[in-house]
């Protein structure tokens, strides 16, 4: 069985803290992975970067939507998540 | 600095005779004022948002745009199909129809670096009065700077390329 696995899209401030415009995080084989979770895992993954307080002002995206509801979502594997820092177009 | 993977080139059309872009070309601001021309038209709004050289006192020499561009530009064509929704009165009509006011709008935002005084956005709204078209090019623009998922990146005269940063349009 192949292992499970997230794509996590980096983008402005969280690319240039990371240093990486993605990354794969592998799903625990057991159910999914609560999207509630993943800023602990990113944040650990990435210690003393400034990542933490990037992702505690940033939203979620699942499949290109934005997640409204953070506790709703459960990562079951495939998906395209991304860390939508505070937007500055125009 | 690197050009992140997602932040491709993108256009999408709602259907509705609105076009999102997202673009690493130079911004053509006849050639966009004239793609929202049509005979029913009496009135054509258009806003160029340019790349401004000071930012609190300090000398900017250009600004990076970064996108997530397939969810971007799905946001800006949601914001033009609400903005041909919002705007469906006109003091004109003697029938009681709600039909758009908008005929065609569209917005086009650069990708990459944009240099101090060229245009960054550039939003254009047709509609058969003057009134609708200044009213949904004002939405169009604040929901863009609000929503899309587009980022921009200041660059400082004197300060090292590392040490730039990226902005925010709703936080401190």
């Amino acid at each position: 069985m192949s292992t499970r696995e997230i794509t996590v899209l980096y983008f402005a401030a969280a690319a240039t803290a990371t240093r990486l415009d993605y990354e794969r995080i592998p799903i625990p084989a057991d159910g999914g992975l609560p999207l509630s979770s993943l800023s602990q895992i990113l944040a650990s993954r990435h210690p003393n970067k400034g990542l933490d307080q990037i992702l505690a002002t940033s939203q979620w995206s699942v499949n290109e939507e934005m997640v409204d509801d953070v506790s709703t979502v459960v990562l079951k594997g495939g998906e395209e998540v991304a860390v939508i820092c505070p937007v500055s177009g125009g | 600095m690197s050009t992140h993977a997602a932040s491709t080139e993108a256009s999408w059309e709602t259907g509705d005779n609105g076009v999102a872009v997202l673009t690493h070309d130079r911004l053509d601001v006849q050639a966009i004022a004239a793609s929202v021309a049509d005979d029913t038209a009496g009135a054509t709004a258009v806003f160029i948002g340019t790349t401004r050289n000071s930012f609190r006192g300090k000398a900017v020499t250009r600004l990076d745009y970064q996108a997530y561009s397939s969810l971007a530009v799905k946001t800006m064509a949601n914001i033009l199909r609400d903005a041909c929704n919002k705007f469906t009165r006109s003091d004109h009509r003697t029938d009681k129809q709600q039909v758009s006011a908008v005929i065609k709008c569209t917005v086009h935002h650069r990708l990459g670096t944009v240099r101090v005084g060229e245009p960054s956005i550039v939003i254009a709204v047709s509609s058969p009065h003057r009134k609708e078209s200044f009213l949904a090019c004002e939405y169009i623009l604040e929901e863009v700077k609000a929503r899309a998922q587009i980022w921009k990146r200041e660059f400082y005269e004197g300060e090292k390329e590392e040490d730039a940063e990226w902005k925010s349009n709703n936080g401190p």
